[in-house]
């Protein structure tokens, strides 16, 4: 039987309608960037209006008792889509920064001449992510998430003419395919133990299949969600990929995958309390090599992307910490940080993508003398980085205190040698975010023009409202933290 | 009225700086006018707020901010505030004043002084603060301010290390500190519930077992700001390249922010039996690190480094009369924050007029310069008397009181060895005075009355803190007596 409440999926047919619907356009009657910019801009604008009306009436069945609204097959072994709080709040975040990006794509992608490919891909790379965090099954997991992989792919390697962004691409292509292929392996492991595909089934005593297919899912959504030691192709990815795809990619893309991860171990019954300590140790490793890898780098986009593995590492130890001693409190500031951390990267490469556009700089060093042609990104740069860098008052400030006072309610070695390498970490990041800030900021060679540069509307809109976004969030992280804690009722 | 005048302290400079920086073609050469007005309101404000302490009044101001966090945010003015803000806004006003004459007027002055400003805010606002939240804000405020400062204005000669290594070195250490602060702080937070200090107040029952932590963390963490020995490595540095109106405010202000700390939270927090066990090391760190900055002070040949690391020894002396534990050397140690803020703040502002007026910083450069800065000559000597130590100027009550505080306590031999050390700071003083002042004049340095007028704005502030380091010292009794009621809310009532 396939009913249910048809608000669930509208959300996600706006998006595939409209990508649909947007390639025909471009095919037919290849309209100017602008207009398509501002068409997939409306079809987000859409699906937001469409997902906070999900999230409304998904409450109102919270306060009734009922789980989340579902639409699909409710046979247990049938597929479903379920709009829990937790998937609404990600896709909300990724439809949000969705807009941004495209509305940024309006003068971005200005002089590629394959414009055209990029809005339908950006629409069913969301498409895909949502499908993936409102899946009940693991097959609809598989299934969307090869969505959201395959655009992704395609979108690194946009634009195909240089060889550097071929190159990432498929170097993201194979590492992502071993992981959906160990993703794949796995379900087909459990599968044959237990008979079932869906998500939530609680596999009392787990026999040798189900626990190597239940390993291998970790490893294959690890490797997507570049855990260390599977982080190797995301720098190539998101430093090569166009700052728009980055952007995504960087900020939403891998915490979602990281959701799914904690959403599958836990629906097939990994022990909350010994996935903590798992965490914790990945958590541990991914600060550590994201910092001293971010702290060599020259390539601007590449220091960025190492920081995402940083910053993930502590939204890991967070969440790892909350799992192995019950602290809802600690998993909710570690979901805290990754929804500011989207605002956060999202900025701060949209800002890149900026100085990119208008100076040509890729290198850090030729940011130079960026405050004087660009005041304004550099503002909005400076912004991203510092609160990534946790300065108060800003978002990743917020996110850092709450992480802290609610790891410090633990009191024994493993906590303790894990916040000191989440401090070390914190100093570390410092000498890279610093430098970077400071070279914006510092006069460029005499050679070098420095007359003023007016920025298209088109890319300063999306800048100061994340921007904005940011300041909002550090300042009044109140309702933030209560939005994002909806985000528990996956791990609970 | 309290309340209006603690909002003033924070809100008047930050939106003067606001100001500089949207109108900054305009204001170019209002700019420090406009700061100077600013700072001196706060100054003001300082004494509408000493009125009202006076009069018994406990100004207080709070907003819930997180009400589900119970996360407040407040202002809060009390005895131990108090002498802490006066230093800082008079040191503040004075640099501004003093920046007229030193900084070299560009496009980008404005915003000079509008970071000055916003450094200003960032510790006047700390020791405001009444939650954690507006404490570590404006904590990071300050290094924040400081450390664009130093960046972009700093000295960038051929021989010193450059303002961005310097700065990064800068940023991380205290940073670090910082962190080991908050880290401390969340941990309170957690038992209390929340991040008033007012709750604080209130008392605090804190495990015994964490009494130990949370004190070691903050005398960590505020130790990398007093920069004591070992946790110093920034400062030298940091004060050589800065420039020198900021120089002056780190030296003279920002230093006395970890004093503040300490005493805000394990000493108010926390009885005198529970800190007894940190009595010991913190007199040990204390004399090692008067002894040390004295010694690198004798090594050193650049005039501003000599005087930064007589910073290092200076806060060794506060450090010691902290770990005393009793009433006179804590006493004597909050008059001697007051007292080195005057005192370093006029021996910087004497090099800074050096420096400006013969454009060399190397001792062996410099010498016999009595002749061509008479002025500066007399409030040099004072400045450097004062800091050795000798009657009636202001740093001998102050060195007085820490001293009968070492004696107080059973560590008789270690008393001893901070006064005998201290001899090592006459030794520095005076051979640095002797050494710029009279001795042979090298090559090429001109002996007679500079053609380069001084600048008044450089001048003045010297002249007003010379006066104030004799006065303070003939006449302590009024800060005496706020530093007594200061005393009466620590370690449980001294």
């Amino acid at each position: 039987m396939s009913s249910g409440d048809l608000w669930v999926i509208v959300p996600l047919i706006c998006l595939l309608a409209g990508a649909f619907s947007i390639y025909l356009i471009a095919r037919l009657v290849t309209p100017r960037n602008e207009v398509l910019a501002l068409l997939t801009t409306g079809i987000f604008a859409a699906a937001l209006v469409a997902l906070l009306e999900l999230s409304r009436r998904s409450n109102q069945a919270r306060r009734l008792g009922l789980p989340g609204l579902i639409w699909g097959n409710h046979s247990p072994n049938g597929a479903a889509l379920q709009a829990d709080a937790g998937a609404i709040v990600i896709s909300t975040v990724a439809v949000a920064l969705g807009l941004c990006v495209a509305l940024y794509c309006g003068r971005y992608l200005a002089l590629d001449h394959r414009y055209k490919v990029t809005y339908p891909l950006l629409l069913l790379l969301v498409a895909g992510l949502m499908g993936m965090v409102m899946a009940t099954d693991l097959f609809g997991l598989y299934l969307s998430c090869e969505l959201m992989s395959v655009t992704a792919y395609v979108l690194v390697a946009f634009r195909r003419h240089t060889d550097t962004a071929v190159e990432a691409g498929f170097k993201y292509l194979i590492m992502g395919s071993v992981g959906t292929l160990t993703l794949l392996m796995g379900m087909t492991l459990v599968y044959r133990e237990t008979g079932s595909l869906a998500l939530q089934q609680a596999i009392d005593t787990p026999g040798p299949w189900a626990m190597a297919g239940l390993a291998c899912m970790l490893a294959g959504l690890g490797l997507k969600s570049a855990i260390v030691p599977g982080h190797t192709w995301l720098p190539d990815a998101h430093g090569r990929a166009p700052s728009s795809v980055s952007a995504m990619l960087s900020g939403i893309v891998i915490q979602s995958t990281f959701y799914a991860w904690l959403k599958v171990s836990l629906g097939l019954g990994y022990p909350a309390e010994s996935l903590g300590t798992l965490l914790m140790l990945l958590s541990v490793l991914n600060m550590t090599v994201g910092n001293c890898l971010a702290l060599v780098q020259t390539h601007t986009k590449r220091l960025l992307a190492y920081s995402t593995i940083a910053q993930m590492g502590y939204v890991m130890f967070a969440i790892g910490v909350g799992l192995r001693y019950d602290l809802p409190g600690a998993i909710q500031a570690g979901f805290f940080l990754m929804v500011a951390h989207a605002a956060m990267k999202g900025l701060a490469f949209l800002s890149k993508g900026i100085c990119h556009f208008y100076l040509h700089t890729t290198l850090i060093d030729e940011l130079r003398g960026t405050s004087q042609r660009l005041p304004l990104v550099a503002a909005t740069f400076t912004l991203a980085l510092a609160s990534l860098a946790g300065i108060p008052p800003l978002a990743g400030f917020a996110g850092k205190w709450f992480i802290l006072a609610q790891v410090l309610q633990t009191r024994d070695w493993a906590t303790t040698a894990g916040l000191a390498v989440f401090l070390a970490n914190t100093v570390l990041s410092l000498a890279y975010y610093l430098p970077l800030i400071a070279t914006l900021f510092s006069s460029p060679d005499p050679a070098v023009d420095t007359t003023g540069v007016r920025i298209s509307g088109w890319m300063a809109i999306p800048v100061v409202v994340l921007g904005l976004l940011v300041l909002a969030i550090g300042l009044w992280p109140g309702p933030w933290m209560e939005w994002t804690g909806h985000l528990i009722t996956t791990v609970r | 009225m309290s309340d209006i005048a603690m909002l003033a302290i924070l809100v008047i400079p930050v939106v003067m700086a606001a100001v500089l920086v949207i109108f900054k073609k305009r204001l170019r050469h209002l700019a420090g006018w406009c700061a100077a007005g600013a700072a001196l309101s706060t100054v003001a404000a300082t004494f509408v707020l000493l009125v009202c302490l006076n009069r018994g009044q406990d100004p207080i101001l709070a907003i819930n901010w997180i009400p589900a966090e119970n996360i407040t945010l407040g202002l809060h003015c009390d005895w131990i505030t108090f002498p802490f803000l006066l230093t800082e806004t008079i040191v503040t006003l004075l640099a501004i004043v003093y920046a007229w004459g030193y900084h070299h007027a560009d496009e980008r002055t404005p915003v000079f002084y509008a970071l000055l400003l916003l450094f200003g805010v960032g510790m006047s606002g700390t020791t405001l603060a009444d939650d954690m939240v507006l404490f570590y804000t404006f904590w990071e405020l300050m290094l924040i301010a400081s450390a664009v400062l130093i960046l972009v204005w700093g000295d960038t000669s051929a021989d010193g290390p450059s303002p961005r290594v310097v700065v990064l070195k800068y940023f991380l250490v205290t940073h670090l500190g910082s962190l080991l602060v908050l880290v401390a702080l969340l941990t309170i937070y957690n038992t209390v519930g929340t991040d008033s200090f007012s709750a604080l107040r209130q008392g605090l029952q804190l495990p015994a077992e964490i009494i130990p932590v949370v004190t070691c963390f903050f005398l960590v963490g505020f130790g990398v700001k007093m920069a004591v020995f070992p946790l110093h490595i920034w400062l030298p540095d940091a004060h050589t390249v800065a420039p020198m109106p900021v120089t002056i405010m780190l030296a003279a202000a920002m230093l006395s922010m970890g004093t503040y700390g300490i005493l805000r939270f394990p000493f108010s927090l926390f009885t005198r039996d529970q800190l007894i066990g940190f009595a010991l090391p913190m007199m040990i760190v204390g004399v090692v690190s008067e002894i040390y900055g004295a010694l690198m002070a004798l090594a050193e040949r650049d005039i501003k480094r000599v005087i930064a690391y007589s910073s290092v020894s200076q806060m060794g002396y506060i450090l010691f009369g902290l770990g005393t534990l009793t009433h006179n050397g804590v006493a004597g140690a909050t008059l001697h924050v007051i007292y080195h803020g005057i005192v370093k703040a006029l021996l910087f502002m004497v090099t800074g007029i050096i420096v400006h007026s013969t454009g060399r910083r190397k001792l062996d450069d410099l010498g016999g310069l009595r002749h061509r800065l008479p002025v500066t000559t007399v409030c040099a000597a004072i400045g450097i008397l004062a800091i050795a130590g000798t009657p009636p100027l202001c740093i001998f009550d102050s060195e007085w009181m820490i001293f009968s505080g070492g004696f107080g306590t059973g560590y008789l031999a270690l008393a001893a060895v901070a006064i005998v050390g201290s001899l090592l700071t006459v030794v520095y003083a005076l051979w640095f005075f002797g050494r710029l002042f009279f001795g042979e004049v090298p090559d090429g340095l001109e002996t007679r009355e500079s053609p380069r007028a001084l600048p008044l704005a450089m001048l003045v502030p010297t002249v007003l803190l010379t006066v104030l380091t004799v006065v303070e010292g003939i006449l302590p009794a009024p800060v005496f007596s706020w530093v007594e009621r200061e005393v009466a809310l620590l370690l449980g009532g001294l």
